[in-house]
């Protein structure tokens, strides 16, 4: 556990002067315990200071950046063992495969896959994030090619993979501006890879062949002064990798290690003879602990679940998602279809709206901003309001869109109808089933 | 205890096990110690010596052992100038009535093998059932576990007349009762009154005709006692675990018609060892007292009108209302309808007419279940348009109904009224107003109805609370006005009851752990002078939580010694809380903002939080949207301090609690407070009064800044030194 | 420093229940460490999967769920055969959907009578899945208790609403019961207490704490999992110590996302791999999470999580 806010706000300036971008320094300090700000942003905080609040608040598992501007990926920057305990951080980075064995059709096609496989959910934006480079081939020059092709044609961010320490660092100087994850420093080569990445200052992976070698190879590093490092315990089975990521989370949360206080890279790609197999490993990582996740292909039907249970894990449990406030047309609507109303919590729109689907009735659905509140504890908390409703209803443009003025409420919120009548004259106000699985036949039955 | 009764129950078994006993030497004389004997179709040999004793009864050898614990059970005779026997010899006398009576039914299935019918019909020539086989035990025995049916009643005798013995089994049936009738008063059984009355009896009606003679009776308690066994995997010979599930479980009592022989007596007894208590109909001694049974064990000479609604009341049987029988639909979906002007057709209250709302509780005689008492003009006689006085006053009784559940209750009113399609309610007690729209008088609503709702749903959202529940509406304006005089009166006493009600006067708090779902370790301690913080729950709103769900998220606790009292710690809390957050809160403060503060959940009315240049306290409402001095709005501050985290320094606060006498104690009080929202401090002000005299600074309200003095630290601070505010010289904060 | 594997100690179990009826029972639970930790606890019992059978010809069903049962859906009884015949189901997880009062409304007797030709013609363990309508399912449930005495039958979902009815039944005819509450570590446990209390022996309670598919609410049911998981066997909270049973199959199959052809939405790729994985997906993060039995459709994903659960347990 960090310090606390107070115990922060006490180490801090205490001016006030607002430069940090929050106007206090309480509020700053509250926002640095919970790792919402940077310590950076104060310009008056002592470096002996800055050092012990640094230390006692930085998070058991460092955050890596891989990649620069907007591709960059942040991994790691965990405290906890279980989403429900506060929330994960950062999903992990679902990274294709490319090698430079394979024939250049061949990888102009997948890498012009991985490009255009971006998805939107609840104003999210999934998408894999890197590529990695793997020299298989023995030739440096085909890898230089493959890594320059590829630094064409994506501003992803790139894991450089080459045994041969002498072709990697030739390829990753060039190209050391992106930030690419070098792969990887090992027992043996440690000091020279450790070196070139401290000296490009990019990030470095650590591969061994099990817990004890990769902790002995990363305290090392540290030792050397490396501070982003990624780590590969070198299992290449579906438990033994389950196994590992479990061991290193917790060494790094639980004993405070350092040597596993890192984010780690793992290979569904070398773990299943098939695509299929390969997702549900790799769904598996998504669970437990997995940071730069790579995969042999990104296909549409493999990636877009895997991308889904990352948001759900990595979803905040106390914050609820939201969606956009605005009127959903679901199916062929016309000016006489039904117009439903309810809140922006995403798990309500995305039950009612597939509800609705289900039904197949054409309808028209209100989605109020309710502050990802759920319908009723909006309704407690003020945000589902006949007032308001109304005015929402009034400036969505749905009158322009139905003929009719009959609006369905959600059968908890019976309670505002009277008022929401009031507010809306024109609207005759229909209370709907309590629950969304009830609305296929509620408005199979519904007469406009 | 009355020795009469005690006297006459021995005497009776002494006669029945001396009965017993010639049976079966006349028995085993005849067939021999290795004829098998048996109740049919069940597995559970002769249940009642089986579930008490342990003993698999299957020949008449295995008699002999049973007999000879009859004999050791059953007392001498009772000399009459002795102050004996007590309770417990006359239990024992009836359980081994009962052993003995077993004996008598298995031997009688031995002889007179056609004696009873067995099925669940009786048959044209034959009304007698006999002991329910084990695929009737099972179908019937679901019942009484879920409590479709409750419990059964065990009559003995017969009645007066048909027409009081139809009377008597119908209300029995309407409570769900199974009734087991057996033995007879001179010459007649009440299932041969049945019959005669043309009301159709056998299992399927629940009117079960075992047996013409008492002995019969022990069909009812096998079933009470084999029902233990199937279905509360209570094991054969564990009586004592057999007699508690009956107890507890199966609403049961013995209803004696007629003259009570010794034998009657004998049975009686027995059956309060399962904690059925007696209810006759003829004058015989009560035993009052509580002890074996829930409540009373035997009560005398009830007249038969009530004598069902009387046995119902002292087995403690919970009545369930299933339908609301009134006109117009009723739910939630009714709850914000309007009626408008032009829909109108009476209204009442909302300061057009007097009205007014009271629920009081009662004493258990003082109220009749169901009643409802209209006085005055009811909707079948005004015309539109037409207001009239309104009162309506609820009586309520109940076993565990406290007083201070009273409020509560009342406060269902307004809900519970406003589910009734067609009518509008407003307000409570003496500001309530009622409009009821034209289409409901169409359908033919009438005042009164409402009676009904309340009585129905009172039973049904509270029947832990409540057993009976009459409702008087008056529109009669003296009548109304009588009422009133009466809710000032009460409101009163309850304001003087909350007011009175301090921490250190109450040694039980209650938990909230409702919001777990979302905030996983947080635990919401409940005092008398601290309401949760979403301030919904208050501390006897989770006192009848608890009475109501046991199981639910408002749990006891007892507080236990106090190890900090200016913190508030006490040592049951810190227990209770650490268990409750799953081991995630080691120790929490009642009292405090900056040492161990109450984990919050989310849904806190309130925050308060330090401002330390002030070395004073803000407190910011949900519904203020701007910044605060301490540099935070409420949703930054509310997503910083929820989650179920102790964050010293920030706290979640109900509004009543700023005007506790215990907010925030640790850090000095109300008197910390430098910052309030202008719209809180407005509707705090009433309520502050009083604490800032105490304080001994009538104007402290007038010391708070608000956001027109400033929303920055730099700008309140000089409003405070110019007023003086006392944080500026209390202790510092950190 | 030298490494060491960092251990959480345990200090509960998970209660060993067996399922179906005597001699070809199936049990689940067991665990005394988070699923698949093998390397500081035992899991004895794999997780089990169910395979759905419905009670009528299911209407809405995509191509991809539907064209493995095409020649048995109208048949719930050669459908449960096909199902262990052909494709190995450990269980079968009989669906009456059709007792709805929004569906088809078929009666009590009707659903038990369908019920009793399934449990009749299946020896692996059979649960029995109501409508979700409270006042349905007690007398749907009551019913099928009834005509299937002795057979254990896994009967649910069983709530706070009709608990005191279904639970008594399940006393009376000796079968097990699946405890159904709202995604709310609390309500399961009161829930659990309240069947307790009741007499319902603890080795007939399994615990359904409600399941969400992947996209549509799964972080719900996959933190609330974990959260029952470990109240029972690191924080001595004894009324959860039982296994979990997820009902995923319905949730998984409804969502726009398997309906929603490739041509129509180029980027999800295959329509039917597409669909397989959303299920397996939704399988693999909930056993992640501890569930034990899982109510699966496709034999395809089934495959995959079988597989999946094998190679957790075994390291291949």
């Amino acid at each position: 556990m960090g310090l606390s806010g107070i115990e922060i706000f006490k180490k801090l300036p205490k001016t006030n002067c607002g430069k940090c971008g929050v106007p206090t320094c309480l509020a700053f300090a509250m926002k640095l315990a919970t790792g919402q700000a940077e310590l950076d942003a104060c310009p008056d905080i002592p470096d002996a200071v800055k050092e012990e609040i640094g230390e006692a608040s930085a998070p058991p598992v460092k955050t890596v950046v891989i990649g620069t501007g907007d591709r960059a990926v942040k991994l790691g920057g965990e405290t906890v063992l279980f989403r429900h305990e506060k929330r994960f951080e950062n999903p992990p980075a679902f990274t294709l495969l490319l090698s430079d064995k394979m024939d250049e059709a061949e990888i102009t096609t997948r890498l012009k896959k991985f490009n255009y496989t971006v998805y939107e959910r609840v104003g999210v934006v999934l998408r894999p994030e890197l590529v990695a480079i793997k020299a298989e081939s023995g030739d440096a020059s085909r890898f230089g090619t493959l890594v320059e092709k590829v630094c064409n044609e994506t501003d992803a961010g790139l894991v450089l993979m080459n045994e041969d320490t002498e072709a990697l660092s030739q390829v990753a100087r060039s190209c050391s501006n992106r930030k690419p994850l070098l792969y990887a420093a090992n027992k043996n080569n440690f000091e020279t890879m450790g070196n070139f990445a401290k000296e490009l200052s990019c990030p470095l992976a650590v591969k061994a062949g099990n817990l004890e070698e990769l902790f002995e190879v990363s305290e090392k590093l540290i030792a050397m002064g490396l501070k982003d490092l990624v780590l590969d315990s070198g299992a290449r089975s579906a438990k033994q990798a389950f196994e590992d990521q479990i061991i290193i989370r917790r060494s790094a949360l639980l004993k405070k290690s350092k040597p596993f206080g890192f984010p780690t890279i793992v290979f569904p790609c070398e773990m299943a003879d098939n695509l299929m197999k390969e997702t549900m490993i790799a769904c598996q990582m998504t669970a437990k602990y997995g940071g730069v996740i790579v995969m042999s292909e990104i296909e549409g039907h493999s990636i877009f679940p895997l991308l889904l249970a990352s948001m759900n894990i990595f979803t905040d449990p106390q914050r609820p998602m939201a969606v956009e406030q605005k009127i959903y047309e679901i199916g062929a609507t016309n000016e006489s279809s039904p117009v439903l109303i309810t809140g922006n919590f995403s798990l309500t729109y995305f039950i009612v709206s597939g509800e609705i689907d289900s039904s197949r009735v054409p309808s028209y659905l209100l989605i109020k901003d309710t502050e990802g509140l759920s319908v009723l504890t909006a309704w407690a908390a003020g945000k589902f309001a006949a007032d308001t409703v109304a005015t929402f209803v009034k400036k969505s443009g749905i009158e322009e869109k139905v003929k009719h003025r009959k609006l369905v409420i959600p059968g908890y919120l019976a309670t505002i109808s009277g008022e929401l009548e009031e507010e809306l004259p024109d609207w005759e106000i229909l209370i709907g089933p309590r629950e969304a699985s009830h609305l296929p036949a509620y408005l199979k039955q519904l007469k406009i | 205890m009355s020795k009469i009764i005690c006297s006459a129950a021995i005497r009776g078994a002494r006669n029945i096990v001396g009965m017993a006993e010639a049976k079966y030497e006349e028995a085993l004389k005849k067939w021999g110690p290795d004829q098998k004997i048996e109740f049919p179709n069940t597995t559970y040999y002769l249940p009642i010596i089986y579930g008490m004793l342990g003993i698999p009864v299957s020949t008449l050898g295995d008699v002999k052992q049973v007999m000879d614990k009859c004999n050791e059970l059953v007392p001498a005779a009772v000399s009459d100038n002795v102050w004996l026997p007590y309770l417990a010899p006359a239990l024992e006398a009836g359980m081994a009535t009962f052993f003995a009576e077993e004996i008598i039914e298995a031997i009688r299935y031995l002889e007179e093998p056609d004696f009873y019918t067995k099925g669940e019909d009786p048959l044209p020539d034959n009304i007698w059932l006999g002991t329910a086989d084990d695929i009737i035990l099972r179908k019937r025995g679901v019942e009484f576990v879920d409590g479709t049916a409750p419990g059964f009643a065990a009559i003995l005798g017969a009645a007066p007349s048909n027409e009081i013995a139809v009377k008597i089994a119908l209300e029995l049936q309407e409570k769900n009762l199974y009734v087991f009738m057996c033995a007879d008063h001179e010459g007649k059984t009440m299932s041969e009154q049945l019959i005669e009355a043309g009301v159709q009896i056998g299992w399927p009606t629940r009117l079960v005709s075992f047996g013409p003679s008492y002995t019969a009776a022990v069909f009812a308690m096998g079933f009470a006692t084999r029902a233990a066994m199937s279905f509360g995997g209570v094991q054969p010979g564990d009586f004592a675990r057999n007699l508690r599930y009956n107890k507890d479980r199966i609403f049961a009592f013995a209803m004696p018609l007629g003259t009570v022989t010794d034998e009657w007596y004998a049975n009686a007894a027995g059956a309060i060892n399962w904690g059925f208590p007696t209810i006759a109909d003829t004058p015989i001694p009560e035993i009052l007292p509580t002890g074996v049974c829930t409540y009373e064990h035997v009560v005398s000479n009830v007249p038969h009108d009530k004598i069902v609604a009387r046995a119902v009341e002292v087995r403690g049987l919970k009545v369930s209302v299933t339908k609301i029988d009134i006109p117009m639909s009723y739910g939630p979906a009714f709850e914000g309808e309007r009626i408008r002007k032009d829909d109108l057709y009476f209204e009442c209250g909302g300061g057009r007419t007097l009205g007014v709302e009271l629920t009081v509780s009662k004493d258990m005689s003082e109220v009749e279940d169901g009643k409802v008492e209209m006085v005055g003009p009811d909707l079948d006689q005004v015309k539109e348009g037409d207001k009239l006085p309104f009162a309506m006053l609820i009586e309520v009784a109940g076993r565990q109904m406290q007083s201070d559940f009273e409020p509560i209750l009342e406060r269902q009113i307004h809900h519970l009224v406003n589910y009734v399609q067609g009518i509008m309610h407003i307000g409570q007690r003496s500001i309530m107003w009622i409009r009821v729209g034209k289409a409901a008088v169409e359908k033919g609503f009438l005042l009164k109805h409402l009676g009904k709702v309340m009585h129905a749903k009172y039973h049904q959202d509270f029947g832990n609370i409540v057993d009976k529940v009459q409702v008087k509406i008056y529109t009669d304006e003296e009548k109304v006005k009588e009422v009133l005089e009466q809710a000032k009166r009460v409101y009163k006493q309850r304001d003087a009851r909350v007011e009175g009600m301090t921490d250190e006067t109450e040694e039980t708090y209650y938990s909230c752990t409702l919001c777990q779902s979302f905030a996983p370790s947080h635990v919401c301690v409940i005092t008398p002078e601290r309401a949760g913080m979403c301030g919904a729950y208050n501390w006897l709103d989770c006192k009848a939580s608890f009475e109501i769900n046991p199981t639910g998220p408002n749990q006891p606790i007892i507080k236990g010694e106090c190890t900090a009292p200016v913190l508030g710690q006490w040592k049951g809390i810190t227990d209770f809380v650490y268990k409750a957050s799953r081991q995630k809160v080691e120790q929490v403060s009642a009292y405090s903002l900056m040492n161990s503060p109450m984990t919050a959940c989310g849904c806190f009315e309130c925050v308060a939080t330090i401002l330390p240049m002030c070395n004073g306290i803000m407190v910011v409402n949900r519904d203020f949207m701007g910044m605060t001095p301490c540099g935070m709005k409420f949703t930054t501050l509310a997503g910083m301090v929820g989650g179920g985290n102790q964050t010293p320094g920030f706290l979640g606060v109900s509004k009543y609690y700023i005007c506790s006498k215990k907010f925030l104690v640790a850090e000095g009080g109300l008197k910390r407070v430098a910052w309030l929202p202008k719209m809180l401090k407005e509707e705090l002000a009433e309520r502050m009064k009083p604490i800032c005299e105490e304080m001994g600074i009538p104007n402290f309200a007038d010391m708070i800044a608000d956001e027109t003095v400033g929303t920055t630290e730099e700008e309140i601070l000089p409003f405070l030194e110019e007023k003086g505010h006392p944080a500026l010289t209390m202790d510092p904060l950190m | 420093m030298a490494f060491e594997v960092p251990k959480v100690s345990y200090t509960g179990k998970i209660r060993e229940i067996p399922l179906g009826r005597e001699g070809s029972t199936v049990t689940v639970g067991g665990e005394s460490c988070y699923s698949f930790h093998l390397f500081e606890g035992e899991m004895p019992y794999t997780p089990k999967i169910a395979m759905e059978v419905y009670d009528s010809e299911p209407e809405d069903w995509s191509d991809t769920a539907l064209e493995p049962f095409a020649d048995v859906i109208k048949d719930p009884v050669a459908w449960a055969r096909k199902c262990i015949d052909t494709y190995g189901a450990e269980m079968i997880a009989l669906q009456l959907a059709s007792t709805d009062p929004n569906d088809k409304d078929i009666s009590a007797d009707e659903a038990a009578k369908i019920t009793k030709k399934v449990a009749d013609a299946v020896e692996v363990p059979l649960i029995v899945w109501g409508c979700a309508n409270v006042e349905k399912d007690t007398e749907v449930l009551k019913a099928v208790c009834e005509v299937c005495e002795g057979k254990n039958l896994i009967i649910g979902p069983v709530v706070e609403g009709n608990y005191r009815a279904i639970g008594a039944a399940a006393i009376a005819y000796k079968h097990t019961v699946v405890a159904s509450t709202p995604i709310d570590i609390n309500l399961a446990k009161q829930l659990n207490i309240l069947l307790g209390n009741l007499n319902v022996p603890d080795e007939k309670i399994i615990i359904d704490p409600s399941t969400g598919a992947l996209g549509y609410g799964l972080e719900y049911c996959y933190s609330v999992m974990e959260r029952i998981r470990m109240a029972a066997l690191v924080q001595e909270d004894e009324r959860l110590q039982f296994p979990i049973i997820s009902n995923l199959a319905k949730e998984v199959w409804k969502t726009k996302e398997v309906k929603v052809t490739e041509a129509e939405a180029p980027l999800l790729g295959d329509l039917g791999k597409r669909g397989i994985l959303m299920e397996a997906l939704t399988a693999q993060c909930v056993l992640l999470a501890g569930a034990n039995i899982l109510v699966m459709r496709h034999p395809e994903a089934i495959s995959l999580v079988k597989q999946s659960i094998k190679d957790l347990m075994t390291g291949k």
